[in-house]
């Protein structure tokens, strides 16, 4: 009964998607208040409904109800009961739902606390939210429905895809999810914008905390995702650009860009067209990563759907919605009147800067990601763009970027005066030379990039320091008064600060991880030692080991720095049972921000075993900054400025002025 | 039933959903508020005048930016003043209701008669397992004894319920494995052991290997009566070649053994083999040990059908080619044993025409089918 409940709620949250497509999208166009105030209510609904179904499915899967298809084909009663858990959108069709369950769940966000939005636009861009809810849940339904029934299940299933049997799976998924579809609400103000003519410097500040959240949880997810790989696929690297993380990472950069161009649109007026495009672009590519990861184009770990039937729907989605809101933005944006003016040298310019390099950026990522697929499909020639195209095209894009990073913050708006900002960022420049000079000593002509990176990271850093100290004036005022003005600074000053230091910290994470890593492969038998970065690794044999649902080959290791005992580690290699399939988990050893990583490779028989080690310095930085990047999103969206501008009820207006006018 | 009521608890939730605010809405037009943008302009006014409090912002930018913020203040207010002219239309409301009352609904349940099972009920792994026995497939049966065994692997019981049911499946090793916890466990047992025995000589294709045999002398010690485990040992004998033991094995065997029971005719067909007495042509017609182990495989239909078809395939070269006195026997045999009394009778007839002329060949028929009850003529 649960299951048949499910069911029948995410069928009737799709009838009520098309209620919500056509209501109060229509009271919005002719100004009528009754339908425009169906659509909270509703959005509302739309997720209790939603939710309902997931819980149904979770139920399912927690049960090993095998008489679900979609359980059977992705559990097994052994399961770890977390994995049970996990394993719902572990699949193609529990992860659509989560998909689906996401897009109503920021409808539902915009529905209850947009109290400070016009009604109009609230109830056209909940429209808009609905009828991409309506395309995904027609998308279910039809093509993946998680809902369908066996009539005499089997008593076992056929297991979750061992690689996805992890802990990172339970956080990653979700938190990628919440980014990426969360930009779906910007797409739905855009497009809404479009349809009323009302785009203005209002609109950017409502759309600006939802942006934030998206990208929050962009940062959190694609950091997740990177770390998760770092350690489950035992090859040391924190970032492959496959073209599923690129597909992620695409409306990350193009959410960055729309972020600092909303601010400007909010300031002062300027870039309105061009930040609804990036609105409708953000989304776009959100919509592109998911169509590659679910028609079967891209072969990776995450392409769990290789139908061609789905990719068909999907792309017919994407045409409908990309196409359709690209019409229309062709159709409106001329009619947009242009903002104010500024000079080249302005926070405006600056901002307008940090576009254009962004932009580029992602359309290298874009070209590499899409050119081989593009080529493949128009003259069957295969060929692959690996880390050595991204490196030579996104690498240098952001070096500029990065060294422009700390101006922005000290331009004044309109017209800037480029001389005295530079004088506010000679301390950061200072250190950053220091840092860059002391690696060269001790590093020389080794590693000739290194100081450089390690200078660039540095700059960032004291940049976005000195920016906000500067800023108030700590030094002239004393740290007294200094300290009550740095807690006096609205939230969106210290979002700047914290999520542009964060930059850096990942960037230095980058480059010293890098540019420093040690690395020794060995075959090794019981009782051999290899020395890496001063660390002695001991390998004092391999036993095998049985897990609830896999049987493991788990190397132990002894780690002695100058002979003294640090820490024991144990990779293993596993294969699960009912899949036969192997994977790799690596022993991680932390100390401060660095990382001793092992991985066990082959078996040579006769106990000996290749076995990867690396010394990884300061490279859990590059995550940490992640983490520093979205806590500045967080910061920002704390921002009391963002939450005003809700309407009072007439009344106490009305009592506000006459005591007023008294 | 419940099922039903909480479908219609939630359409009826979602349907209200869309009719209470069209209904609400329109007493509380009065609560104008296009000026939610106004309220913004007027928030960033009241920001720039505190970054200037605090000094960080320069006057005159300060002043540059309050302009402009105020023109727009003033273009939000105008456009909102003409905003507030339209009215609602009577005829959209309507149109709004049916959509929430009629087609939502209709359309839901519709979908849902379409893609959904509603008939169908949930099935837990639990449950199913523990739900009763009647009427539940014996996979479901066995994977919850073997679940249950898994939880309490000392259950002597029930490894013995499960190790028969693992030979009928044609699983002999898991059901030998069974057997051997059982009597770990409650203690040697002549009939586990035996069975045991069969199931391990079953999984090496019907060769009696050192383990059976240990189980099957084992159950002789317990039982020195017990026919079926002397019939193996016998072939085990006969297997390893020690064919004077092996036949002092089948005569003692054979010796007061029910001549009705079963395995009495390939005792008797063993041991004229051993004796090398009927010619080397009837060797290959009696059943083979691959053709015993084959039989144990099979159902009890499938067993009968491959009965059925030996003594079919008998009978025929009996009545076209002839035969010993010993075939004829054997045949009159399997039709009594197939229940076949009309076509037991008709063999004999014509076994005793066939052998009308050897005294010795006709007293031996003629004996055969009195043990057997049946009368010759």
């Amino acid at each position: 009964m649960i299951v048949e409940l499910g069911h029948y709620a995410l069928v009737l949250a799709f009838a009520l998607t098309l209620v919500q497509c056509v209501l109060p999208l229509w009271g919005a166009l002719s100004g009528d208040d009754r339908l425009m105030a169906v659509a909270p209510p509703v959005s509302v609904m739309l997720f209790v409904l939603v939710l309902i179904s997931f819980v149904a499915l979770t139920v399912a899967y927690l049960n090993s109800d095998f008489s679900v298809l979609n359980v059977l084909q992705n559990s097994h009663s052994a399961k770890p009961l977390i994995y049970k858990f996990t394993g719902v959108w572990g699949n193609h069709e529990g992860s659509m739902l989560l998909w689906v369950l996401i897009l109503v769940f920021f409808g539902a966000l915009v529905g209850f606390f947009g109290g400070n939005l016009p009604k109009d636009l609230k109830a056209a861009t909940l429209s808009v939210q609905a009828w991409v809810s309506a395309g995904f849940i027609l998308f279910l339904l039809a093509t993946s429905n998680p809902f369908e029934r066996v009539v005499n299940p089997p008593l076992e299933g056929a297991d979750l895809n061992p690689i996805l049997q992890d802990i990172g799976l339970a956080i990653h998924p979700p938190l990628l999810y919440v980014g990426y579809v969360g930009f779906s609400i910007t797409f739905s103000f855009a497009v809404a914008a479009l349809l009323l003519g009302r785009t203005d410097a209002a609109w950017a500040r409502w759309v600006r905390p939802w942006t934030l959240l998206a990208w929050c949880f962009l940062t959190l997810g694609i950091a997740m995702g990177s770390y998760w790989a770092y350690y489950e696929l035992g090859w040391g690297g924190w970032w492959f650009w496959d073209p599923v993380e690129n597909a992620s990472f695409m409306p990350w950069i193009a959410g960055t860009a729309l972020l600092h161009s909303a601010i400007v649109m909010e300031k002062r007026e300027a870039l309105k067209i061009w930040t609804v495009l990036l609105a409708i672009f953000t989304f776009s590519l959100s919509l592109l990563g998911t169509f590659l990861v679910r028609s079967g184009v891209l072969t990776s770990v995450h392409a769990f759907a290789t139908d061609p039937a789905r990719g068909v729907f999907i792309l017919v989605l994407l045409c409908i919605f990309i196409g359709g809101s690209l019409s229309l933005y062709a159709w409106r944006a001329p009619m947009l009147k242009q903002g104010g003016l500024f000079a080249p040298i302005s926070r405006e310019g600056g901002l307008v800067l940090n576009n254009l390099f962004l932009t580029a950026a992602c359309a290298a990522v874009f070209v590499g990601t899409l050119y081989p697929l593009a080529l493949d499909a128009i003259t069957g020639e295969k060929i692959s763009v690996g880390a050595p195209f991204f490196n030579l095209t996104f690498g240098p894009l952001m070096v500029p970027l990065l060294m422009a990073i700390p101006f922005g913050p000290v331009l004044s708006w309109k017209r800037g005066d480029l001389h005295a900002a530079s004088q506010r960022l000679y301390a950061a420049f200072g250190l950053a030379l220091l840092f860059a000079l002391v690696t060269f000593w001790l590093w020389g002509m080794e590693k000739v990039l290194a100081p450089m990176g390690v200078g660039l990271a540095v700059w960032v850093m004291a940049g976005a320091v000195s920016e906000i100290v500067t800023r108030v004036k700590f030094f002239e005022i004393g740290p007294k008064r200094g300290f009550a003005r740095l807690v006096g600074l609205p939230g969106s000053a210290w979002g700047t600060v914290v999520a542009h230091f964060g930059v850096g910290v990942t960037v230095l994470g980058i480059v010293t991880a890098s540019a420093f890593q040690e690395e020794r492969i060995e075959t090794m038998r019981p009782g051999d030692s290899v020395e890496l970065s001063g660390y002695e690794v001991t390998f004092d044999g391999a036993a095998p080991r049985r897990g609830p649902n896999y049987t493991e080959e788990v190397g132990h290791f002894t780690i002695r720095k100058a002979g003294a005992y640090v820490a024991d580690l144990d990779p293993s290699k596993r294969v699960y049972t009912a899949r036969q399939m192997p994977t790799t988990e690596a022993g991680i050893h932390t100390t401060g921000f660095s990382q001793l990583y092992l991985s066990l490779g082959e078996s040579r028989g006769d106990g000996a075993v290749d076995v990867r080690v690396y010394y990884k310095p300061l490279i859990t930085l590059i995550w940490i900054g992640c983490v520093i990047m979205s806590l500045g999103a967080v910061f920002s969206m704390a921002d009391r400025r963002l939450r005003v501008g809700a309407p009072k009820p007439a009344a106490r207006r009305k009592a506000v002025q006459t005591a007023a006018a008294e | 039933m419940i099922f039903w009521i909480l479908l219609a608890v939630m359409t009826g939730v979602a349907a209200l959903c869309v009719l209470v605010p069209l209904a609400r809405a329109g007493k509380a037009q009065a609560r104008a508020d296009g000026s939610a943008d106004e309220a913004v302009y007027r928030e960033q006014l009241s920001a720039i005048d505190s970054e200037l409090d605090r000094g960080l912002i320069e006057p005159e930018a300060a002043e540059a930016a309050r302009t402009e913020i105020a023109r727009r203040l003033l273009a939000a207010h105008d456009k909102n003043e003409q905003q507030h002219q339209t009215t609602a239309s009577g005829g959209r409301l309507k149109a709004a209701q049916v959509f929430a009352l009629a087609a939502l609904p209709l359309f839901a349940l519709g979908t849902y008669f379409a893609l959904g099972s509603p008939e169908e009920p949930d099935q837990p792994l639990i449950t199913r397992l523990s739900a009763p026995a009647e009427g539940q497939s014996v996979d479901v049966l066995l994977a919850r004894v073997e679940r249950h065994l898994s939880e309490n692997p000392e259950d002597g019981q029930g490894w013995s319920v499960i190790a028969p049911v693992y030979l009928s499946m044609g699983q002999p090793q898991a059901s030998a494995r069974a057997y051997a916890n059982a009597i770990r466990i409650l203690g040697p047992n002549p009939e586990w052991l035996t069975d045991m025995g069969e199931a391990l000589t079953m999984a090496n294709q019907g060769l009696v290997t050192e383990e059976a045999r240990k189980a099957f002398e084992q159950a002789v010690a317990l039982q020195p009566s017990a026919a079926k485990p002397r019939f193996f040992l016998a072939i085990a004998l006969g297997q390893d070649g020690n064919i004077e033991a092996a036949t002092k094995a089948w005569e003692d065997l054979l010796d007061g053994a029910d001549e009705t029971a079963a395995w009495v005719g390939v005792a008797r067909q063993q041991l004229a083999q051993l004796k090398g007495v009927p010619s080397h042509e009837s060797a290959p017609n009696g059943p083979s040990q691959a053709d015993i182990a084959a039989s144990q495989d099979l159902s009890a239909e499938d067993r009968q059908e491959m009965i059925r078809g030996m003594v079919n395939g008998l009978a025929g070269r009996l009545a076209s080619d002839g035969g010993s006195a010993d075939e004829w026997s054997r045949l009159i045999r399997a039709y009594m044993v197939l229940g076949e009394k009309q076509k037991a009778e008709e063999a004999l007839a014509a076994a005793e025409a066939a052998h009308s002329d050897k005294p010795a060949d006709l007293s031996l028929i003629k004996d055969t089918a009195s043990s057997l009850g049946l009368s010759g003529s």
